[in-house]
């Protein structure tokens, strides 16, 4: 067990090393927040013009203000379970034939690009975590993090939702063993993540018919649940516990797809380029 | 110089036959293309009509009027797309593996060469599509009827619209001689871009004053709608113009000067 502690906390450390070369990265990301909260922010102060105006609530948000940090907090989280990078280097790595270089050794595909994945989305964790905390500071208490319970509640949501997207992203990286090219799905889920997720508008606005399906899918779980973790003025441990258990239980479901497809896609795998 | 443009053209041509044969080449690519696009039109066509549930105006803007901006939005995408987008988004790996050295040695205009070469011929299946559903939704505008003059103006000012996002991301790439690896020369454009895909009736006070000038986002969507909705207004169509010459004058003052930083990585 420490064996492969040791193992894959190397990896972390190595793919953190190479992202401190990019700190440019960060910058992007952190412009990426805060150009797109402000475009949100203008567009839905038209939008919700007469509830600003009243100060009065927005279907399940106590306010405009409200509604604004659970969006900031939706596309910092969206962020953060992005495994843009790291699928489009497996994507590569499986049409030309460098997965060899993992089939040989005593690792794990999954594993080792998950540790990957983390080190590579490192230097986001450290800034947005910064604004994170700032979001008390500059409004007062009463938008997020307003106990110590919602702190840990989130942190542990978020790491279950983290693990959860790379797990998805994983099942549609293996489809690569049969078409090998399969960025398209990979675009194609980003687009509607962002949309599905909560990113530009809360799923409790959505239509009601909507609203259900998202609700009943993994999409939830990734950046909803966390945020309103992180949003929520008291802590109920019933909401907290079964949100959870349904977090983990999406992710044994997709890490055993994910598994299954592997397992059958690594016998078609013809190492082309290799 | 006539010649000169015609032998340009010529060559557009050539790329424009041997991206067709390389496209043909993978169909399945090309078909997945373009259920990207058409996803990502469903999700902001979604995301405008969850919107709409709770209003029917953004700021002067109707909610018809909206749909027809969206479009607008998608259209640019499209063209963007089938002309440069292939080619700017490699720009960055061309500069770090020394790539580059293989358009600077051609006898013919480098930033022609880099930002045309690849064509991609999903956008013009989009952009056809698009095309046909912004006529049917401005022939059947429920406010007024919308003048054939209109057309024209929005057919010059969209094509400046083009020109000016062109020259805006080709200045974003170019930031890849200074920073050596500027792999997220694409998300921070695509970002930027973010500015333009909505109305500019959202935006007031500085940041509209901005938007119109020196940062010219409405430039790009929002004024060929404004021009095709509500017709002839001097003011933006000179605007538009000093900005579209600004901008691509930069864009190749900027080319000129970073080649000069240019020192063939790994060539």
């Amino acid at each position: 067990m420490i064996d492969w502690v040791k193992k894959y906390y190397s990896v972390l450390k190595m793919s953190w090393i190479q992202t401190l070369e990019y700190r440019a990265n960060a910058v992007v990301g952190a412009f990426a927040i805060l150009s797109g909260l402000l475009i949100e922010y203008l567009l839905l102060s038209e939008v919700f013009a007469d509830e600003i105006s009243s100060n009065s609530a927005i279907k399940s948000f106590a306010s405009f203000n409200h509604l604004i940090i659970y969006i900031m907090l939706c596309m910092m989280v969206g962020q953060l379970k992005s495994s843009w990078h790291n699928s489009m280097m497996m994507i590569d790595e499986i049409r030309s034939g460098e997965l060899n270089r993992y089939l040989i050794k005593p690792i794990s595909y999954f594993s080792y690009n998950f540790m990957n994945f983390i080190g590579h989305n490192s230097l986001f964790y450290i800034v947005y975590f910064i604004m994170m905390s700032l979001v008390p500071v500059i409004l007062g208490p009463g938008y997020a993090f307003n106990g110590i319970f919602q702190i840990i509640g989130f942190i542990m949501t978020l790491f279950i939702s983290v693990f959860l997207s790379y797990a998805t992203y994983f099942c549609m990286i293996c489809f690569g063993f049969w078409f090998g090219e399969v960025r398209a799905l990979i675009i194609s889920y980003n687009v509607f993540n962002i949309f599905l997720s909560g990113q530009l508008i809360p799923i409790s606005l959505f239509p009601d018919g909507l609203r259900q399906v998202v609700m009943n899918s993994p999409f939830r779980y990734m950046i909803d649940f966390p945020v309103s973790i992180a949003t929520s003025s008291n802590f109920n441990i019933q909401y907290f516990l079964e949100g959870v258990l349904m977090q983990i239980l999406w992710c044994i479901i997709m890490y055993l797809i994910g598994r299954i497809i592997y397992s059958f896609g690594i016998q078609q795998y013809e190492a082309f380029g290799a | 110089m006539r010649l000169l443009v015609l032998r340009y053209f010529k060559l557009w041509g050539a790329f424009f036959r041997n991206s067709l044969t390389r496209e043909m080449e993978f169909k399945a690519n090309f078909i997945a293309h373009i259920m990207v696009d058409l996803i990502y039109y469903s999700s902001l066509y979604l995301f405008y009509y969850v919107i709409f549930q709770f209003t029917d105006t953004i700021g002067s803007f109707t909610k018809e009027t909206v749909i027809i901006f969206m479009i607008v939005t998608y259209m640019i995408d499209a063209v963007y797309e089938f002309f440069f987008s292939g080619n700017i988004y490699s720009f960055n790996q061309m500069i770090v593996k020394g790539n580059l050295d293989f358009i600077l040695t051609k006898p013919i205009n480098s930033q022609f060469l880099l930002s045309l070469r690849y064509i991609g011929f999903n956008g013009i299946i989009s952009f056809s599509l698009l095309l046909t559903l912004l006529f049917f939704l401005t022939t059947n505008y429920p406010h007024h009827n919308i003048p054939s003059f209109n057309y024209v103006l929005f057919f010059i000012s969209f094509i400046m619209g083009n020109i000016i996002w062109y020259s805006i991301d080709f200045i974003i790439h170019c930031l890849s001689f200074w920073f050596k690896n500027f792999s997220v020369a694409g998300w921070l454009g695509s970002n930027i871009k973010q500015f333009a895909m909505r109305p500019d009736t959202i935006y007031g006070g500085v940041l509209r004053k901005m938007l119109f000038s020196f940062f010219p986002m409405a430039m790009i969507a929002s004024v060929p709608v404004r021009f095709l909705i509500y017709g002839f207004n001097g003011y933006l169509l000179l605007n538009q113009v000093v900005v579209c010459i600004l901008f691509f004058s930069f864009a190749r003052y900027v080319w000129i000067s970073s080649l000069s930083k240019y020192e063939s990585a790994s060539s």
